[in-house]
């Protein structure tokens, strides 16, 4: 049975990752940074099991990796890095404190991640990471300068993290979603200071499918990546993101 | 109800074979247009498909046949390696008509009935020569980069229609394209590849019908099965 990782699988995408990689047979271990009833309820439905964490946290992130491979007797095969924290503010109002927090759990996680898996991956003779990026990683996006340089880091980091270990057999990609119907898009709501049925208008009325997507809809993607007979997909970004980037509405 | 038939050009070997035992395997009914006889598919049909006259008429027949068609793979196409200035006229318009004028011509077709039941998804197969370009590769990387204009313009045309239109690039792939001879099959260039060998084309049906089926999100997407070779 694959064992497989999915960080931040307490949030809308994340939990739709975990369903469906279980649903395609794997062993689904759910992280995310605190332990509670629906981390547990998640890991109850999927047959998998909690670990919660810090991802911020590198030593914390080694052992729950190790625990993850004893409690499976085997190494991890899938990491899906999705853990992420944004706030956003214009530019010379950001809090410094908090601009480092987003960059060191968006992108510090991920590295921390890939370090705790990367030894199981090269003992098994390969694997699949897939890092969750983002769209504003792409384009950017005003008021999201440390999410958005953050999840750009992750694109570059999949990009050379994909020429590093494909020779390995470890296949390194990133998906950058658009707009998700998450409860993410309260955050969004708040910082433009209207309701979440204008937000997600507002977000639809760019998106030349002219929609949201649904979380399975980018659990999708990552499940294709992640598909053992996808082994020379490396280093590429999948933009999951109805068409906002790839072709001008 | 929901459309299972898939029209698949360059259906008779490689890629185009590929995708249509992919698509089999997920209970499509396929139609293979090829200039030869495409075998794995349910329904054959000896089409160029630089010929619209041609293509209208096959897409006509499957229609009739086979029911409404739900999913299109454009990935008919040939490869060869000339310096730019030993490109005849002769191969350039061949090169052009066949890529571009390939997936032109099953758009033209198979869109007014898509448009009419409201979805229906194309995928089109270009090439990582496309992206990054290749010595001696002038026209057949001008014809697969066009393809992704024409494939990114229509996906914005058409989303409002229900059609999603993306595209597969993959790398160097192991089908009867690549000569025994071919450059891109020496180890030496293989070693220069992240994944060190060459793309499977069951790698690439197998996104073609991610793309189909369920990249629901996906519109305007050139997704790259490449070995590495782009990034």
């Amino acid at each position: 049975m694959r064992v497989a990782l999915v960080t931040g699988a307490a949030g809308g995408l994340g939990r739709a990752v975990a369903r469906r990689l279980a649903a395609d047979g794997a062993l689904v271990a759910v992280f995310d940074r605190s332990p509670g009833r629906e981390l547990d309820l998640l890991a109850e439905e999927i047959g998998g099991f909690a670990v919660p964490a810090d991802v911020a946290d590198p030593e914390a992130v080694r052992e729950m990796a190790a625990a993850v491979e004893e409690r499976a007797g085997a190494p991890i095969e899938v990491l899906v890095a999705n853990a992420a924290y944004m706030t956003m503010a214009p530019f010379t109002e950001h809090d410094l404190d908090d601009w480092w927090r987003i960059v060191d759990t968006n992108l510090g996680g991920t590295f921390a991640c890939v370090q705790a898996v990367l030894p199981g991956m090269r003992a098994r003779g390969g694997g699949h990471m897939v890092f969750v990026a983002s769209e504003w990683g792409v384009i950017g996006w005003p008021g999201a300068s440390a999410y958005a340089a953050s999840k750009a880091g992750l694109i570059s980091l999949a990009k050379t993290l994909g020429r590093e270990l494909a020779p390995e057999g470890i296949a390194v990609n990133a998906i950058a979603p658009s707009v998700i119907d998450t409860p993410q898009l309260e955050v969004d709501a708040r910082a433009a200071g209207v309701s979440s049925e204008e937000i997600r208008r507002r977000y639809a009325e760019r998106v030349p499918l002219g929609r949201t997507a649904a979380p399975e809809e980018i659990a999708a993607a990552v499940a294709h990546l992640t598909d053992p007979r996808m082994s020379s997909l490396v280093g590429q970004v999948i933009h999951v993101n109805g068409g906002t980037t790839r072709a001008r509405a | 109800m929901r459309e299972r038939v898939a029209l698949v050009t360059g259906a008779a070997s490689g890629i185009g074979a590929a995708v249509v035992a992919e698509l089999s395997r997920r209970g499509w009914v396929t139609a293979g247009l090829d200039l030869r006889p495409a075998a794995g598919a349910d329904h054959a049909i000896g089409v160029d498909v630089a010929d619209p006259a041609q293509v209208g008429a096959a897409v006509q027949r499957v229609e009739r046949e086979l029911g409404p068609i739900g999913a299109v793979v454009s990935a008919a196409g040939h490869y060869a390696m000339v310096p730019v200035a030993d490109i005849t006229r002769a191969q350039w318009r061949h090169m052009l008509h066949v890529h571009l004028g390939g997936l032109f011509n099953v758009c033209r077709a198979v869109v007014p009935g898509m448009t009419e039941r409201g979805r229906g998804a194309i995928v089109a197969v270009t090439s990582e020569l496309a992206i990054g370009g290749g010595d001696g590769d002038a026209h057949y990387a001008a014809a697969k980069g066009a393809i992704i204009g024409l494939v990114r313009s229509l996906a914005v045309e058409l989303a409002p229609e229900g059609i999603r239109v993306n595209a597969v690039a993959p790398g160097p792939t192991d089908t009867p394209l690549l000569e025994s001879s071919s450059p891109w099959r020496d180890p030496a260039y293989l070693a220069t590849l992240p994944a060190r060998r060459l793309v499977t084309p069951e790698e690439v049906a197998v996104t073609a019908a991610f793309l189909i089926e369920e990249g629901t999100f996906c519109c305007g997407e050139v997704i790259s099965p490449n070995a590495g070779a782009v990034i």
